[in-house]
């Protein structure tokens, strides 16, 4: 990489670990299972943004496009997924807080 | 036609699910016979179908196929654990709706570890390692059951943390190597090992793989995930779900793209040694049946990665024959569990003992299950975990070697601890009614135990003759 593209890196590497943090930070403060699936997809969105970098820098922005729409599908799922477990906890416990969640010990 | 490897599941789970009448009946046998065409595709090895060359799926899709003497051990276990856990789903899943989602997952799952065997792309082993694990978040969660949900969830949470690690890895790589193939990211690593990013994209690599094995000192959802689960999913996760998703993308990195350097040597072999030490330690304090056994995956899991670790030619074979072997056995305990879970209605180990009189298939495969996880020869975990160690002494980590051998004493402690417990002395009362399992289990559990004694037996015979132990150590 040249001078110019390590600037760019270093520019938009700063948002990019925001990102990380804030969704690492998210997902250990709060005992909102939405909450905290709130901060995966914060999570996941720091690293979308790494990938359009990468493909921006290196000139390969066709094939970071194709990455990012199959991540964005993928990530539906997820939260499709996710959002169905958490309604059957909230059926269960009448609750979405982590802290009512102490079946499994040991 | 190595795509039919990923085509056939495929087109299996459309066909079940074409709105005609009798399609769902059929569900069962399809997948059944799918799984038994993998397994005979294997053991049939340099036949008609590996010679194929024209793939017109592959080209169509411009992707790259490849097999090595690992994938088909990968293959093998898929196919064997992936049948095992079927039936034990047809025999101890209460609801037919929920048998067929079970079927239906199945297949997913499928596709997405035999596309995990065969790839050679970054970025197409994220997206098939995504379909597996969602596959499996569904699957643990399929009755819909408390405990089952909470379990479901960690997984979830962790497992998404790890894939959002691994992306962010190979959206680096692609910034230093302009590409996600295999052989040009292996040749641009070389090229620039001392730079920082690359440092970074290794680390963050490995972090994935480690948190989906349930290595120590990521291993916090695994005893949930499988204790929670039900039996036939259980079998699915300890025997494939996680160690193809997890051990084997790691080992496949770790020999075709990162390669062996001294730093991720140190960390394999202490990651393994941690864990083997660690889940042997925690399986000795567990009541509930599944969840120590749980535990012994983890220090399972973690004679393989030691293995990988070591880096030699017989450690890797060693590693690989320890993957199937684990695979088996595992499977087979887990049937014992299904079947304690049936007859019984509970996996506390408290509440059982005596039980090999009621139960004389359950506690004799139980009991050849677990000496053959505790290496007592002749049975097939012995020679996996010689291989292991003898590969470990070779190369001059005798202290990794002490290590490894020692954890089979503690390995032997829990499980004799357990089999007092459920199975030998006098039967506890109130559980004279208690009945062996229906036939489909039994026979399950007698031929996963055959393999196991077979295995065990015939390892001299078999080195020569079956093809993919023959093909890795030779």
């Amino acid at each position: 990489m040249n001078e110019t593209a390590m600037q760019a890196f270093w520019f938009f590497g700063i948002f990019i670990s925001l990102l990380f943090i804030i969704g690492v930070y998210c997902i250990l403060a709060t005992f909102n299972l939405l909450r905290a699936l709130i901060g995966v997809e914060v999570l996941i969105k720091g690293a979308t943004l790494l990938i359009i970098l990468a493909g921006y820098l290196t000139g390969n922005t066709a094939l970071a496009q194709a990455f990012v729409i199959t991540l964005i599908v993928i990530e539906v799922v997820v939260m499709v997924v996710a959002g169905g477990v958490i309604l059957w906890v909230f059926r269960h416990n009448g609750a979405i807080d982590a802290r009512k969640l102490t079946d499994l010990k040991g | 036609m190595l795509s039919l490897f990923i085509l056939l599941p495929f087109f299996c789970l459309i066909a079940v699910n074409l709105p005609v009448k009798g399609a769902r009946r059929l569900a069962f046998w399809l997948t059944a016979s799918l799984f038994v065409l993998q397994i005979l595709a294997v053991l049939l090895h340099p036949s008609v179908f590996w010679g194929m060359k024209e793939d017109l799926f592959a080209n169509f899709f411009a992707i790259n196929f490849s097999v090595n003497n690992l994938s088909l051990v990968i293959f093998l276990t898929i196919g064997i654990v992936g049948l095992v856990s079927l039936i034990i789903g047809k025999y101890t899943l209460a609801n037919r709706p929920d048998r067929f989602h079970f079927t239906n997952l199945l297949l997913t799952a499928l596709i997405g570890m035999n596309a995990l065997a065969l790839l050679t792309d970054l970025f197409s082993m994220y997206v098939f390692i995504e379909v597996t694990a969602l596959s499996s978040f569904i699957l643990i969660a399929v009755q819909r059951e408390k405990t089952a949900l909470e379990g479901a969830f960690k997984y979830l949470i962790i497992s998404t943390i790890a894939s959002a690690l691994m992306l962010s890895s190979v959206a680096l790589i692609l910034l230093v190597s302009g590409s996600t193939s295999f052989d040009v990211v292996s040749a641009a690593l070389k090229a620039s090992s001392g730079s920082v990013f690359v440092k970074l994209a290794v680390a963050l690599f490995l972090c994935g793989p480690f948190i989906k094995s349930g290595l120590v000192p990521f291993h916090g959802w695994l005893p949930d995930a499988y204790s929670a689960a039900p039996s036939a999913v259980s079998v699915l996760l300890a025997g494939i779900i996680t160690k193809v998703s997890g051990v084997y993308v790691l080992m496949k990195l770790v020999m075709s793209v990162f390669g062996f350097t001294p730093v991720i040597r140190d960390i394999l072999m202490f990651a393994g040694a941690l864990s083997i030490v660690f889940g042997a330690l925690a399986a000795i304090g567990q009541k509930d049946f599944k969840r120590m056994l749980a535990y012994s995956s983890i220090s399972q899991v973690g004679y393989i990665i030691i293995g990988l670790g070591c880096g030699t030619k017989l450690a890797i074979a060693g590693a690989a024959l320890h993957f199937f072997n684990h695979a088996v056995f595992k499977s087979l305990l887990f049937t014992n569990a299904a079947v304690m879970e049936q007859k019984l209605g509970t996996v506390d180990m408290d509440k059982m003992g005596g039980l090999t009189s009621r139960m004389p298939f359950t506690g004799m495969t139980s009991l050849i299950a677990f000496l053959s996880t505790a290496g007592i020869p002749p049975l097939s975990g012995f020679w996996s975990k010689l291989l292991i160690v003898v590969a470990l002494w070779t190369s001059g980590m005798h202290g990794y070697a002490a290590i490894a051998l020692l954890a089979s004493v503690l390995t032997l402690a829990y499980f004799l601890s357990m089999q007092r417990r459920v199975f030998f002395g006098k039967l506890r009362p109130g559980l004279e009614a208690v009945q062996e399992a229906g036939t489909g289990l039994v026979i399950t559990q007698v031929a996963l135990a055959l393999v196991i004694l077979g295995v065990g037996l015939g390892f001299p015979f078999m080195l020569k003759t079956l093809a993919p132990l023959k093909n890795i150590l030779w």
